[in-house]
């Protein structure tokens, strides 16, 4: 039921902000990090609009691209309450994260990493 | 603008003119809106003051079935009596908004199908949430225009480590994709727009092409049948009505203040209420005229100040429990209840209420003379 549970938030966060074009395969998000499962080599990230906020989880693979302000870093160095952008892919097994960028918020002393 | 050199008769109709203007009433669009603006703001009005069914798209979990079934008073877009319930999980310094579980905002009601195959009157906050807090319905009006306050008169007035020592440290919210936040009362949400598209599927269960999926129930997929309405259920039409009336609400016009009111604007400031309720906020650039470049009598530096464990609950955002963000006095006098959970029901109350960067203001307030906190309160009754 668990299972069941998360792939249904997959799939209603993955709508969320996914376009219904079918031929769309590359998908960008950015929110906060909810949660970091190393074991599944995979992160939760909390996305939305105003009050309606959903989770998206975000499998990662060995060619994954983890930066931060410019530096390398990987899946351990993310934490909850983390502020990334990933750009994505689907396939059968879900969403798959290419690059995995943290930002810093609006308004904070360093830039947002580009 | 009067130029200098211009004929006094001509300063004394101008004078005459903004004399004579009568004042917005709350539920009023802004002033100056061009003909085809003013349409725009009516058709939002009838998509605000609709009512839906699970025939149309309601829940299956649901606050409330219109927009205007909970900003109704005095007038659409004003207050309402209803009382929701979110509920977050706090780990400190990590909030969670147990968006995987429903949340954060937990409808109270659920359609009669959803109830047939759950057996629940209500979305259930799961065993990992930390708080629940209640929420008062808010006023709209005037939201429009501290949407256009630039972020960065929002950043102007934060001084998140009391650098000039005035006890005052006010930080803003950052939305979970990291842009500054400034609309509800821990001021998670950065644009008007958003908050709008957002509340169509957590107060009223409604999909949209910006929000295109049902919330889950407590995590959980809505059980097979039970809402047969394809997604969306409204289009980004009936989106955009809404948010053009709710953009283009007035902030009504303060009420002629009486000898006492005016010696009361002055103990307000006296006293360091401004410390966070600035008075004026002035707008950035907009394609509507009417909301460009506008000076707005907003009272609050849309920022999260600490208001002490009395006032505490749930954290949201970077938001802790006892942070929230300072409430707008635009409409203040229309209220029947006051802070984020309607606890109080005077003025005076809510004053006394205040804690934390809050309690020095408090305390200069209770050491007034009655005749000066009568003086003060009949001031926020003019707003």
């Amino acid at each position: 039921m668990k299972a069941l549970a998360i792939t249904a938030v997959l799939l209603s966060a993955l709508l969320v902000q996914a376009p219904f074009s079918a031929q769309r395969t590359t998908y960008t998000y950015q929110g906060t990090v909810q949660a970091v499962h190393p074991k599944t080599a995979s992160f939760d990230l909390v996305v939305g609009v105003g009050y309606a906020l959903r989770v998206v989880q975000m499998h990662t693979s060995p060619v994954t691209q983890f930066a931060s302000n410019g530096a390398k870093m990987s899946l351990a160095d993310l934490k909850p309450g983390d502020i990334v952008r990933a750009e994505c892919r689907m396939t059968a097994t879900g969403l798959v994260a290419d690059r995995v960028a943290k930002i810093e918020p609006s308004g904070s002393k360093r830039e947002p990493v580009q | 603008m009067i130029r200098a050199g211009a004929s006094p008769g001509a300063v004394l109709l101008c004078v005459a003119i903004v004399a004579c203007q009568k004042p917005v009433k709350p539920g009023d669009p802004v002033r100056g809106l061009t003909k085809e603006q003013r349409a725009s703001f009516d058709r939002g009005k009838v998509v605000f003051d609709s009512t839906f069914t699970p025939e149309t798209g309601l829940g299956p979990l649901f606050n409330s079935d219109g927009c205007g079934e909970c900003h109704e008073d005095p007038v659409k877009g004003g207050v309402g009596d209803e009382v929701e319930l979110h509920a977050s999980a706090f780990h400190p310094p990590v909030c969670d908004p147990l968006a995987a579980e429903g949340g954060f905002v937990f409808q109270l009601k659920s359609t009669p199908a959803l109830k047939a195959a759950l057996g629940i009157d209500s979305e259930p906050v799961p065993p990992d949430a930390t708080a629940r807090a209640r929420r008062t319905t808010p006023v709209l009006f005037g939201r429009g225009l501290l949407d256009l306050v630039p972020d960065s008169v929002i950043l102007s007035y934060a001084d998140p480590d009391d650098r000039n020592g005035d006890g005052i440290s006010g930080r803003p919210n950052h939305f979970v994709d990291g842009r500054i936040g400034r609309f509800g009362r821990k001021a998670l949400v950065p644009r008007l727009d958003e908050f709008n598209d957002g509340a169509f599927s957590a107060e009223m269960g409604i999909t949209s092409p910006a929000v295109p999926t049902e919330e889950t129930v407590g995590g959980k997929p809505i059980p097979p049948g039970v809402d047969a309405v394809p997604e969306p259920e409204i289009d980004q039409e009936a989106l955009n009505r809404t948010n053009d009336f709710v953009r283009l609400l007035a902030a009504p016009t303060p009420l002629k203040a009486s000898k006492d009111a005016k010696r009361g604007r002055k103990i307000f400031d006296d006293i360091g209420c401004t410390g966070c309720h600035i008075p004026r906020l002035r707008t950035g650039a907009s394609p509507i005229a009417a909301l460009s470049h506008q000076e707005v009598a907003a009272y609050t530096d849309l920022l999260l100040h600490d208001m002490g464990p009395e006032l505490a609950d749930m954290c949201l955002g970077e938001a802790t429990p006892a942070e929230f963000r300072t409430e707008p006095l635009i409409g203040v006098r229309l209220k029947p209840n006051f802070l984020h959970d309607g606890r109080d029901t005077t003025l005076e109350q809510a004053v006394q209420s205040h804690g934390g960067e809050g309690a020095k203001a408090r305390d200069r307030f209770l050491g007034l003379k009655p005749a000066e906190r009568v003086a003060l309160i009949a001031f926020l009754k003019t707003l």
